[in-house]
């Protein structure tokens, strides 16, 4: 597998729309200063668009996903390394999933 | 806010070791000088690439894709919820908001780095922040607090990290093809494992309770009413929403903003 057309046009898009965010903020400096109401909304975001994708996740999912979403959240609170706490996660899903069968 | 404060003590400081003011600096040295400074920087960039080119694996992205992916868009967490969108399903809509949601930390990171290159011609300004990370960011302004004039910095430590995380994207998929769709050992969950590592890192305190509340609200009901694609949309902009009305009531509730 290589790529596709389609898969070509959506990098194209997601690559202009990353750059307009760069470029976006600089461009602007020229003419508006930024207000504490919008560096606060766009403070929020990353914290916001994880749940965003946690939360479906974890409603499509069972026992073990929460399980394992739980033990990923612990072990980043303790040891602070988000590499650990993913295989920490994933390690709970494997091991409840071949408990189920 | 922070990024302007830092910004305004930057022009400042180097207003005060006498650089003609909106004269800016951008030299060949100065690139070179961000190249080896941000070397450090490299081997962090370098695993977080392989971290997303292994995911990329098992979102069944091609080793092209996953490059060009991590060439064009050059963010983690954007690339990251870009994945978990293209798993469930292909619509473009949604991963172009989220990318636009993810990535708007960069219109503040830009907004920052005004003051120092705001001189600088167009075609020296622009690729600097095509080149732009978290990283190099943070780098390059603190560099110029303590007095570094030389634009070609942001460039030159923009293009160490920008490599590292090709190259780690590439060696990560390459690495990883041997666990395409291994359901069992659970790394399909791999993405929302490390979401949740992320989600705690960026956790800063009881204020953010509400609008973490308010994302996890708006995701739970549009992930049933549409798809989980729409539900990182609407978790973001809930989250940004609530975020942006409790920093007006905290202060005086401003007339008349939107």
């Amino acid at each position: 597998m290589n790529t596709s057309p389609y898969f070509l046009l959506v990098i194209g898009a997601l690559a202009v729309a990353s750059f307009s965010c760069r470029a976006l903020g600089f461009f602007l400096m020229r003419y508006v200063t930024f207000t504490p109401r919008v560096s606060a909304a766009v403070q929020a975001v990353p914290l916001a668009v994880m749940l965003g994708i946690l939360v479906p996740a974890a409603a499509a999912g069972g026992a073990a996903e929460w399980a394992g979403l739980a033990l990923a959240a612990l072990a980043m609170k303790i040891t602070g390394n988000d590499l650990v706490a993913m295989l920490a996660g994933v390690a709970v899903v494997a091991f409840m999933r071949m408990q189920g069968g | 806010m922070s990024t302007r404060q830092r910004s305004r003590t930057a022009a400042a400081g180097s207003e005060s070791i006498g650089t003609p003011v909106g004269k800016a600096v951008f030299t060949t040295a100065g690139v070179k000088k961000g190249l080896v400074a941000a070397l450090p920087l490299a081997p962090g960039v370098l695993v977080y690439g392989l971290v997303f080119g292994v995911l990329a694996s098992g979102a069944g992205l091609s080793a092209l894709e996953a490059v060009l992916m991590s060439a064009a868009v050059y963010s983690g967490s954007a690339q990251l919820a870009a994945l978990q969108n293209w798993q469930t399903s292909h619509a473009l809509a949604p991963v172009l908001l989220t990318v636009l949601m993810i990535n708007a930390r960069y219109v503040l990171y830009g907004a920052a780095l005004r003051p120092w290159m705001g001189g600088l011609r167009v075609t020296q300004a622009y690729p600097s922040l095509f080149f732009l990370g978290d990283g190099n960011w943070a780098l390059a302004l603190a560099r110029h607090e303590q007095g570094e004039h030389d634009a070609g910095f942001v460039l030159g430590s923009g293009i160490t990290m920008f490599v590292a995380w090709i190259a780690g994207t590439l060696w990560g998929r390459l690495g990883s093809n041997w666990l395409m769709h291994s359901k069992a050992l659970g790394l399909d969950t791999m993405i929302i494992m490390f979401c949740a590592a992320m989600a705690v890192s960026a956790w800063r305190g009881r204020n953010d309770f509400a609008s973490a509340a308010a994302a996890i609200a708006a995701a739970l009901v549009t992930y049933q009413a549409l798809s989980g694609g729409w539900a990182i949309v609407a978790a973001g902009l809930a989250g940004a929403a609530t975020a942006s009305i409790r920093s007006g009531d905290a202060k005086k509730p401003p007339a008349g903003s939107p």
